[in-house]
């Protein structure tokens, strides 16, 4: 179909990079560092690209997802090895009940509200964990002893290696084509409409709670997912300081910014961006390397509000590549 | 033991209530005057921290006298952070202010633990106290309640008579009426972002003469989520609602941790955390106006 074109280049840019993982001795770790931010921006563009809504408690979604696998392994692991179904099954069900709940509330508002309400979700939900002890409190759920008990070494260490590693790279496929899907569909344009300008999308007539909210659910459970491959699988840890930390939720909306919101190659360029950036950055310059990325965050905002995907575009407005950008 | 206990804490709740209302003032005059929500507010308190760490260690000057020094190193980094990247961001949408304001603090931060190093350090002014039958109350954090005080009443009377603090008033009121009779509205803009920031670096100062020790670069988050709650509690964008604001979240957060303490299996601290967000979320969710707000 004519509308998937645009998928030519996401997909090649994955391909790329797995098989530079693959090839080269050493680069594997990198190369899923940097598919862990394309996968996060990617999640959160089909939320905030979309909608324009700033989520900053998103990284809550991803903690859903790597308690609901760390639940599972940890709690459940007599289900031998029908406990990694289970525990996405888990990451999906704690998703969507926050969904829910952020949803009723959070989704009311507007803005700069909205902003805060997302955080105070976080942070609340961070604390009745620990305070109330909830899955081990504070002291989190260690899966590593367990896991090698009941898999043995060998196959939990190719658990937290191969399956976690492929894992995280079939969410992003799908989560691409997501994307491409709502951007395309009456999804996509009810959300531009919502995004331009909210109360003149309500007076036209579309649902627009409905449609924010398919936004926000599909974009929760991608990060659910991410969080339980990517966190709980690959670390066989869950530590509520570490999978509620406020930072993660920056890096995937610098990530969506650094690309251009709302498109569907601007996360992955982004991510491109700034995971190989980072990664680099922590290797030359160890424990400074947020001195040079705000600085870096403080240039895009001021200087490229569009992202580089957004300056691109505009640049080639009138050549035929035009149609495999979106 | 459970009353005197209650007691001796409501006491505390209420003192550190005026220092929390001072800190969340400079959080909501930004707001209600530049419609700005910064993200980066816990540095600039940090900063306010390490002045007041710095003149009594390096100098031996008290940190009540660091006040003047935190007013003047805050209303130059809000001039110089609104010059370059505030202004440019006045008429962009929300998330480039959020960000930008993000990035700031964490510039901030990592400034600052490039310079300073990333250990927690403390000092010690030690001036004697009062006692009462169920607790001994410290000079210091007195002193820092009644700065408090002092400033926020200050601030009002200079809110109330001259003719700068009208203009901002009138800005906020209308922006465009305010231009017309002649206002410079980008001066109150630059005016009103470094008041803000001058009184989040002092509250920096008062909050080290609550506890003095624990002053670390990343102990602004803690902060800024609580200038949140505060903010939001009092009507985002009022400074006076904020300072009113302050004296329910001191209550709100030492008596639940006093109450909550008698539950057993319950880590109390994490739990008074949860209570104040979710106090956060009722109050966006009822009266985004704020308890004491109008409108």
């Amino acid at each position: 179909m004519f509308k998937f074109k645009s998928l030519i280049i996401p997909f090649a840019i994955y391909i790329i990079l797995i098989a530079i993982g693959l090839s080269q001795p050493g680069l594997w770790q990198p190369i899923m560092y940097i598919m862990f931010y394309i996968g996060i921006g990617v999640a959160l563009n089909n939320f905030m690209g979309l909608t324009g809504y700033v989520d900053f408690g998103y990284v809550a979604f991803l903690a859903m997802g790597a308690y609901g696998m760390g639940v599972a392994l940890g709690y459940f692991t007599y289900l031998g090895i029908w406990a990694i179904p289970l525990g996405f099954v888990l990451a999906l069900i704690f998703a969507a009940l926050l969904c829910t709940a952020v949803g009723g509330v959070a989704l009311r508002l507007r803005g700069a509200y909205f902003a805060i309400a997302t955080i105070g979700v976080n942070e609340g939900l961070r604390y009745l964990i620990e305070g109330a002890k909830i899955w081990g409190g504070s002291e989190g759920i260690i899966l590593s002893g367990k896991l090698r008990k009941t898999f043995g070494p060998e196959f939990a260490n190719y658990l937290s290696t191969f399956v976690a590693d492929a894992a995280l790279i079939i969410i992003i496929f799908i989560a691409s084509v997501i994307t491409v899907y709502m951007i395309n569909s009456r999804v996509g344009y009810a959300l531009l409409a919502v995004r331009e300008d909210e109360d003149a999308a309500k007076v036209m007539g579309i649902n627009v709670t409905k449609y924010k909210l398919i936004a926000f659910f599909t974009s929760a459970t991608i990060g659910a997912m991410i969080g339980a491959s990517a966190w709980t699988l690959k670390l066989t840890y869950v530590f509520p300081e570490d999978v509620f930390f406020i930072h993660y939720t920056v890096e995937a909306i610098v990530i969506v910014m650094l690309g251009g919101a709302g498109t569907l190659l601007g996360p992955v360029v982004g991510g491109l961006i700034y995971g190989a950036l980072k990664y680099y950055l922590s290797v030359i310059l160890p424990g400074f390397q947020l001195l040079v990325f705000a600085p870096l965050l403080l240039v895009i905002v001021v200087a490229f509000p569009e992202g580089v995907v957004g300056f691109v575009k505009k640049k080639l407005q009138e050549r035929g590549i035009i149609e495999y950008i979106t | 033991m459970i009353a005197e206990q209650l007691a001796a804490n409501i006491i505390y709740g209420l003192l550190l209530g005026g220092v929390y209302g001072l800190a969340t003032m400079g959080l909501s005059l930004i707001f209600g005057v530049l419609r700005v929500v910064n993200v980066g507010h816990g540095a600039f308190i940090m900063v306010g921290a390490f002045t007041a760490f710095w003149m009594f260690t390096l100098y031996s000057i008290p940190p009540l006298a660091s006040i003047v020094v935190a007013v003047i190193v805050g209303l130059a980094m809000g001039f110089v952070v609104f010059m370059t990247i505030i202004r440019r961001l006045l008429d962009a949408p929300e998330l480039s202010t959020l960000l930008a304001t993000f990035g700031i603090g964490v510039f901030i931060e990592e400034l600052s633990k490039f310079f300073w190093g990333p250990d927690y350090v403390g000092y010690s002014w030690d001036i004697g106290g009062i006692s009462l039958p169920f607790t001994e109350l410290p000079f210091t954090k007195l002193y820092a309640f009644g700065s408090s005080i002092v400033i926020a009443a200050l601030l009002y009377v200079w809110f109330s008579r001259t003719k700068l603090g009208k203009a901002i008033r009138a800005v906020v009121e209308d922006k465009e009426g305010a231009m017309v009779c002649g206002i410079n509205v980008n001066m109150v803009y630059a005016l009103s972002f470094a008041i803000g920031i001058a009184l989040t670096v002092t509250s920096g100062v008062l909050v080290t003469l609550f506890t003095p020790v624990g002053i670390n670069v990343y102990m602004g988050g803690d902060y800024t989520l609580k200038a949140f709650v505060i903010a939001v509690l009092g009507g985002l964008g009022s400074p006076w609602g904020a300072f009113y604001a302050g004296f329910i979240f001191g209550l709100l957060e030492n008596g639940s941790y006093t109450l909550l303490g008698l539950i057993p299996g319950v880590e109390p601290f994490g739990l008074t955390r949860f209570v104040s967000f979710t106090a956060l979320l009722l109050i966006l969710l009822l009266k985004p106006t704020g308890l004491l707000g109008g409108e």
